[in-house]
């Protein structure tokens, strides 16, 4: 008996110590958890929307972006506001429903996919890359308020500090989320959240040149393009709060 | 070609232009349409979809969106991929704003029309003051507007300055600066250097950037900045000297200021400016031919006689007495001890290591150097393993030279006669036999003479010891100062770097092609011991080829008596099999990468 168990160690061993070394080497690199929805790419949403015509596509930017420019056939659902009220989304938990947004990150459908998932839905799917992949494959954009597109300058954040300093007229305009905003935010910047800004540019004052202020200088332009169309005088802080925190960090 | 888009896209079925204008009646649409560039089209040509005028003044029918990419087709191609698109849903419109009254812009003027259409936006005063913008802003019609870097219609999505500037982006950019720099004819005209690209690619950052490894690696705009590039002598640039220490600084750090006396584009062969690393490029030169030639001779006239020569034996049907031995002529006996067996066995492999992570760095630009570094993982990992492989070798040659002292002065003797044992047969330090027996050579290979007789090491073995030597201080110094040049910065100024490179580099071409040619040829490939002899690594050859390849020490071991303590077993089956796999694999390896070294030396 024992020498039959030594000759089956002897023959199993080996293999035996380099697989447990091999799952141990597997184990010690985990591989990433997948996110708790499916991530589609852009020619598997167009078929999705051709298969389905009443696909729940969400534009989870601005409406004032959305209706701008956005996937033919979606619709424009800010994340502030799905996270805000879940009931705007289809009653049924296990439709399909799809998120999208405009930056490759795509910070703002995780997002809004995230809270669609907390609330039970089962079907959730997110667009890999955002509008910016869609664009990639040559698909069409559909628009129902262009916004002409303005020059606007920008300002960096050094030359902003310093017309902070100089300038009475001036006011800060941060469009980021209210809670980015109750976070940190330029002294003296009054928070329009730009999700309800076409709802909310009316109480800024006309009589002062707006500064906006985004997280990473992407939304000013269409934010600022939008409120020169409505008469204000706008400039931009380029690359956002993320330049200003920079230069406070060196400071 | 402006006639042909003309004619395709004259209006077909829909109202005249005459009827839109009824209504249409601006002088936007009336007066400055026809001075257009777009005059030579109907309002329904852009305009399509209006069938019924009837219906349309009755706001029945409405014009579909405009769509420039029917008659500027392949613009709309590119412009699918423009930054301005993907990321903020520019058309056509919201940069061509006044379609309507746009006219052609005379060809010496689009540069300035494309500056002044960018900063509408951009307003980068870093551009305007550069050299570049100057320049065209002058009428020159060379100099770089925003789009020969950044593509018209094509403006690339990188997000430079939004996140970090990405590998990518370093890797286009410099591709873009290349393109002109290099181009003589444009360079000559303006009265600039067309060798800075090639001087560049010649030192660390440009092979190293060429190898395909560029994000942490200076590229052109690291050191000239990406829009504020200005010659040196002007105080805004930041290559002026005041500003070299934060602009070297924004990579390196931790060094002496006379660290930035690098230069950046090196030429050799300029006498007046680098006179330092003129005299080190020709040394180098020289010393490579010199060693190459000579020995290149030597080895063909040796093999001319030992092949000629056997020839002749096998025509008159002698065999040498090593083969047919017979008794103690089959004896085995020592000649290269374990310790000395794995230390060559070492060399190979950290040798090999080097050669296999170096030299595609100094050929970045060939396609064999990209492949071996893919194999490698990245020309991170390979410099890693060159690094790796260069301390391997360097305790090596620590460990040697102090078993040479110890050779020299022994415990007991101390410096009594050491100069006897430095020359003495048992050296590996040339003495005046070396040059008698390389005289007899000579007169061997030309038929005058006897082949001369040898003791326990022939020169050229001499030589190849003694070259690895000078090699490990030449090499191997330049590497230890190139390891950290920063650090070497507090011994040695920057240009003393750039000789270091010039050094490495060179010395180590010679030191690969001595190895494989030479070394390899003397050792393995010469007729008699072909395809290889591998006593190197079993240690042991037959008594009878001892007393045919060095007589002198045959007798001397004969007369002290010694004879009997070197006999050995035959070598194991074993040990032979491994030793003929390592051997000729290395021999194959080494014919390979001689091929493709010469081959990237004359034609790379």
């Amino acid at each position: 008996m024992a020498r039959v168990s030594r000759n089956t160690l002897i023959r199993w061993g080996m293999p035996a110590a380099w697989i447990i070394i091999l799952a141990l080497a597997a184990c010690g690199k985990p591989a990433e958890a997948p996110p708790p929805w499916n991530v589609v790419d852009a020619p598997t949403l167009r078929a999705m929307m051709a298969d389905d015509r009443e696909l729940p596509v969400y534009n989870t930017m601005s409406e004032i972006e959305c209706l701008d420019h956005r996937i033919p056939g979606s619709q424009c659902l800010a994340c502030e506001e799905i996270e805000k009220d879940i009931s705007r989304l289809p009653p049924d938990k296990n439709r399909v429903i799809v998120f999208y947004c405009e930056s490759a990150g795509c910070y703002r459908s995780c997002r809004a996919a995230g809270a669609a998932v907390m609330a039970g839905y089962t079907q959730v799917h997110v667009l890999d890359e955002g509008m910016p992949a869609w664009k990639q494959a040559g698909y069409a954009t559909e628009t129902v308020e262009r916004i002409p597109r303005g020059s606007i300058p920008s300002v960096r954040a050094p030359a902003l500090r310093q017309m902070i300093a100089e300038r009475r007229d001036l006011l800060l305009v941060d469009l980021r989320s209210e809670q980015s905003y109750r976070e940190g935010h330029i002294e003296g910047a009054v928070n329009f959240p730009l999700y309800r800004l076409s709802r909310t540019y009316a109480e800024i004052p006309l009589d002062r040149t707006l500064v906006l202020i985004d997280d990473r200088g992407f939304r000013t332009l269409l934010a600022g393009s939008y409120l020169e169309m409505k008469g204000y005088r706008v400039m931009r802080l380029f690359r956002g709060m993320q330049a200003w925190q920079e230069m406070q960090a060196a400071k | 070609m402006l006639a042909a888009i003309t004619l395709t896209c004259l209006p077909h079925t829909s109202p005249a232009s005459q009827d839109c204008r009824f209504c249409h009646d601006e002088p936007l649409y009336r007066v400055d349409f026809n001075g257009s560039v777009h005059a030579g089209n109907g309002c329904t040509s852009c305009h399509v979809g209006i069938t019924n005028i009837e219906k349309h003044r009755d706001g029945k029918e409405k014009p579909a969106p405009v769509n420039c990419g029917v008659c500027h087709e392949k613009i709309a191609k590119e412009y699918l991929s423009n930054f301005h698109y993907i990321q903020e849903d520019f058309r056509c419109s919201d940069c061509h704003r006044n379609i309507h009254a746009i006219r052609k812009v005379e060809d010496k003027h689009v540069k300035i029309a494309i500056i002044e259409k960018c900063t509408e936006c951009h307003g980068n005063a870093d551009y305007t003051a550069s050299g570049h913008g100057e320049a065209v802003m002058k009428g020159n019609r060379d100099a770089a507007d925003c789009s020969d870097c950044h593509g018209l219609h094509s403006t690339r999505v990188f997000h430079t300055s939004l996140e970090q500037y990405p590998a990518e982006a370093r890797e286009f950019y410099t591709q873009k600066c290349k393109r002109c720099h290099a181009d003589s004819v444009m360079m000559t005209r303006n009265n600039l250097s067309d060798k800075m690209v090639a001087y560049y690619e010649g030192t660390y950052h440009g092979k190293v950037q060429e190898l395909g490894y560029p994000a942490p690696v200076a590229g052109c705009g690291d050191c000239h900045t990406k829009h504020n590039i200005l010659p040196k002598d002007d105080p805004r640039s930041s290559i002026h000297p005041a500003n070299l220490e934060a602009n070297c600084g924004r990579c390196h750090s931790g060094f002496h200021p006379r660290f930035l006396s690098y230069q950046a584009h090196p030429d050799y062969t300029d006498r007046q400016k680098y006179p330092a690393l003129y005299v080190t490029f020709l040394f180098m030169g020289g010393l490579l031919v010199g060693t190459l030639a000579f020995f290149w001779v030597h080895t063909i006239l040796w093999w001319r006689k030992v092949y000629w020569e056997k020839d002749r034996m096998e025509r008159e049907g002698i065999v040498p007495p090593s083969v047919v031995a017979t008794g103690e002529g089959l004896q085995q006996v020592e000649r290269f001890s374990v310790k000395y067996r794995i230390m060559h066995v070492l060399l190979v492999l950290s040798f090999f290591t080097l050669v296999l992570t170096g030299f595609p760095l100094k050929y970045a630009g060939t396609e064999w150097a990209q492949t071996i570094t893919r194999l490698w993982g990245g020309a991170h990992m390979s410099g890693l393993f060159h690094r790796g492989a260069a301390f391997v070798l360097i305790v090596g040659m620590i460990y040697v030279a102090w078993e040479s002292l110890q050779f020299l002065f022994p415990k007991g003797k101390g410096r009594q006669g050491w100069i006897g044992r430095l020359l003495g047969p048992d050296s590996l330090f040339p003495n005046l036999k070396d040059l008698q027996d390389f005289k007899g050579m000579i007169r061997w290979f030309f038929n005058r003479g006897e082949a001369p007789k040898f003791d326990r090491w022939t020169y050229w073995e001499k030589f190849d010891f003694l070259a690895v030597f000078w090699g490990m201080f030449a090499i191997g110094g330049s590497g230890i100062l190139l390891w950290k040049p920063e650090w070497s910065s507090w011994l040695v100024p920057g240009w003393v770097l750039n000789i270091a490179a010039l050094v490495h580099s060179e010395e180590a071409l010679l030191a690969a092609l001595f190895i494989f040619t030479i070394h390899f040829f003397n050792t393995h490939f010469i007729p008699n011991k072909f395809p290889m002899d591998r006593l190197i690594f079993t240690g042991t050859y037959r008594l009878e080829e001892l007393k045919e390849q060095r007589p002198l020490e045959y007798e001397r071991l004969v007369a002290e008596g010694r004879l009997e303590s070197m006999k050995r077993e035959h070598p194991s089956i074993p040990l032979k099999l491994i030793s003929a796999t390592f051997g000729l694999g290395s021999l194959l390896l080494g014919i390979f990468l001689t091929v493709i070294i010469l081959w990237s030396v004359l034609f790379g």
